[in-house]
């Protein structure tokens, strides 16, 4: 599980270097609508030296891969026999899977899928990709989709508020990350405010179209400090008491509230905020 | 005093002669007028064989190149150059000597007599007739004149150049001080006086850089109510100056001064009384000029009030923490601001070394590669600041302490903190360039490093 995904164009060797720099929890390296068409082949070459070689950091790496027919098989074949996490698929739909699944196995890459849902099609398939595909988890591919729904993203995200809706519950439904759409410009109290509205929503994740984004999607995404000292005492009163209902600070604990403070507990040590002389959200 | 209707009438009433020292100062930055405007007057006037004590040389001082090749320039003793004369003087060196000196190192130095100037030149913004001078006022205010106080205080003689001339000011140098006053038309252009280095930086790897130092701080408790900071202008120190203010915000505290050169930031500081005071030997922007003009609790100091080491009461001498830039670090902890790997000047201590010496913690902040250059060497090409007066080196891939501050290697122990040995670190930045082969250097001296007290620190060498 990832709060941050950075995308880092492939094509640009400065952003590869420093890729595990910029404290991502996971990292996309983009072979696709960051890269101009007549640089994929560099993208390619690049992108495949960097996995072989360079030092991996803690964060997950995956692959975004083109989808056009001819890209798609050049790109699983730069994968082939290379450290990866997972493959990023845009445009997905069952489709798409059906074809990405047909190249894949043929080449022999196999490793996890994100899918991305960005078009209206995708939309009516939700259910149906979870079932019938393995997909690890779905990105909302929110620039694309508007596009397709004639209408422009806005801060307060109304045009994103069925989509956003439609794929956390497939995602919960299934078991699987659910990962909102980049925020795609640079203005942090904009971008604060999309990030809220993922975490209203109950993603896991979300992208990052530039390194600066990161730290505060981090923070976002992260349990505060105040939920955490009260997650760590609804855990030390049930262990004391074993009881599974009781009273904290006027508050009545049950099985749910129970399980959200083991959960926050969990983030919180996943992500390093629970460490002894650490300062939590510092 | 006298007071002149003309740059040649002036000229006329001093003491010129060959072999001459002059000074200036640089308050002005990039936007000095002064240092092209006297030193051409001075060739016009065959003056030969001068010896120039500039506090610092910036890329619009382009009159001292063409002095230095003409003759009529044969010695500089600064503090910091770069730009065209810095960049003729590593290919090509001087007749005489180039002394790089620390901004109190150079307060020191004249106060003790090793640079003895015969003619001080003042850029002042304000003058009175009496020769009262100040930074603060005027149609160029750059705010404080610190570092033309020793100039003032010591030169045989000193000659006041302003563009405005007042009634009456409250003076940062006092006119029975000044011997020469000229009104001319303009000292500069103001504007540029911010131009260059004075931007918070956006790009995610000094960003993240800032984070970590803040972080730092925080994992050592440094950051406490009292706490002292300095700065530089750097983009990466912009940026920890503006999170040290977030940082003291949100945890409720507030600092007891910041010093050295102040901008904007330092002034927002002050103003939502995160800090108690600030000691300005320099304003970096007209926020900080106009401050220094309207709180008091925005102090003028000169560089010996700042920094000079033989002086009982310099404000460094209680400074907390400093963050300093370093273009070169290496196993010793030895940085170099002052040449690139291949001896061409690019800048000088400054106060790096100054502060770097009397901070109780010495933060060096700066990327582990630039490109494929990995920022730690074996040995530093100059050493401008000892590797003894340097706590900690934060880079965007790791954090490595000086073995001397075992305290705060126990204290990082408990921390998530990425911390390792500076030779772990220079082995991670190997592991992403490769291992950089040897070079033999050919080496013709051109100057020297002098330490603050006035002894060789390092020798300078010409550009290969």
């Amino acid at each position: 599980m990832a709060r941050s995904y950075l995308f880092i164009p492939a094509n640009e060797p400065r952003m590869l270097q420093n890729a595990y720099v910029f404290e991502a929890d996971a990292i996309i390296l983009d072979l696709e609508d960051s890269v101009a068409i007549e640089e994929k082949h560099e993208a390619r070459f690049l992108a495949r030296e960097f996995l072989r070689h360079h030092p991996r950091g803690s964060a997950k790496t995956y692959v975004r891969i083109n989808t056009e027919s001819d890209w798609l098989k050049q790109d699983l074949s730069m994968l082939e026999h290379v450290p990866i996490d997972g493959i990023v698929l845009p445009k997905l739909t069952l489709k798409m899977w059906n074809t990405y699944k047909k190249h894949a196995e043929s080449i022999g890459v196999d490793t996890d899928i994100i899918g991305i849902v960005e078009t209206p099609d995708a939309f009516f398939e939700l259910d149906a990709l979870g079932d019938k595909t393995p997909i690890k988890g779905l990105i909302l591919g929110g620039e694309d989709l508007v596009s397709a729904l004639k209408t422009t993203r806005s801060i307060e995200g109304r045009e994103l508020l069925y989509p956003r809706s439609m794929v956390k519950m497939a995602c919960a439904r299934h078991g699987i990350l659910a990962i909102d759409t980049p925020w795609t410009t640079l203005d942090e109290t904009n971008l604060k405010t999309d990030i809220k509205h993922a975490r209203t929503h109950g993603f896991d994740g979300k992208c990052a179209i530039h390194p600066n984004q990161v730290p505060l999607i981090n923070e976002a995404l992260s349990p505060s400090k105040e939920s955490i000292d009260f997650a760590r005492r609804v855990v030390e009163k049930h262990e004391t008491t074993k009881s599974m209902r009781f009273s904290l600070d006027g508050q009545m604990i049950d099985k749910p509230v129970l399980a959200r403070a083991k959960e926050t507990l969990a983030k919180a040590s996943r992500y390093g905020l629970l460490k002894e002389g650490l300062n939590e959200n510092s | 005093m006298k007071i002149h209707d003309s740059l040649d009438a002036l000229l006329d009433a001093l003491p010129l002669k060959d072999g001459l020292s002059i000074s200036f100062h640089h308050h002005l930055r990039d936007g000095d007028r002064v240092i092209n405007l006297v030193l051409n007057a001075l060739k016009e006037r065959n003056i030969k064989g001068m010896h120039l004590y500039a506090s610092s040389i910036f890329p619009s001082y382009t009159a001292i190149k063409d002095l230095v090749i003409s003759g009529h320039i044969s010695d500089i003793t600064t503090n910091y150059m770069n730009g065209p004369v810095a960049e003729y003087i590593s290919e090509n060196g001087l007749p005489g000597t180039l002394t790089m000196q620390s901004h109190g190192g150079r307060a020191r130095a004249f106060e003790e007599g090793e640079n003895k100037v015969d003619i001080a030149f003042i850029a002042a913004p304000a003058s009175t007739k009496d020769g009262d001078v100040t930074g603060a006022r005027g149609k160029n205010a750059f705010g404080s004149i610190g570092y033309a106080v020793s100039d003032a205080l010591y030169a045989n003689t000193k000659v006041v150049i302003t563009d405005t001339i007042e009634k009456t000011l409250k003076p940062q140098i006092e006119g029975s001080h000044i011997d020469h006053l000229l009104k001319i038309d303009s000292i500069g252009d103001i504007a540029r006086m911010a131009s260059g280095t004075l931007k918070i930086t956006k790009d995610p790897v000094g960003l993240k850089i800032a984070r970590e130092t803040i972080r730092f701080l925080d994992a050592v408790n440094a950051i406490k109510n009292g706490v002292s900071f300095q700065s530089g202008a750097g983009s990466v120190s912009l940026s920890i100056t503006r999170m040290f203010n977030e940082y003291l915000k949100s945890k409720k505290l507030k600092g007891s001064f910041y010093s050295g050169g102040i901008t904007g930031l330092h002034v927002n500081a002050l103003k939502e009384g995160l800090v108690n005071d600030l000691y300005d030997v320099q304003c970096f922007d007209r926020a900080a000029a106009m401050s220094l003009l309207e709180n008091p609790h925005h102090h003028f100091m000169s560089a010996s009030d700042y920094a000079n080491p033989h002086n009982p009461n310099r404000i460094i001498k209680d400074l907390d923490i400093v963050i300093l830039g370093a273009t070169e670090i290496d196993l010793d902890f030895n940085v170099n601001v002052t040449t690139d790997s291949y001896n061409t000047l690019i800048g000088g201590s400054g106060g790096h070394s100054d502060t770097a010496e009397d901070a109780k913690l010495s933060i060096i902040v700066s990327p582990l590669l630039r490109a494929r250059t990995v920022l730690i060497k074996d040995r530093v090409n100059t050493i401008t600041t000892k590797g003894t007066h340097v706590d900690v080196l934060v880079t965007e891939r790791g954090i490595a302490v000086n073995p001397k501050r075992k305290d705060l290697i126990n204290t990082l122990k408990n921390t998530t903190l990425n911390v390792m040995k500076i030779e772990e670190l220079r082995q991670l930045a190997y592991n992403l360039t490769g291992t950089p082969a040897h070079k033999d250097h050919k080496l013709t001296p051109i100057g020297i490093v002098e330490n603050r007290d006035g002894s060789r620190q390092d020798t300078l060498y010409k550009k290969e």
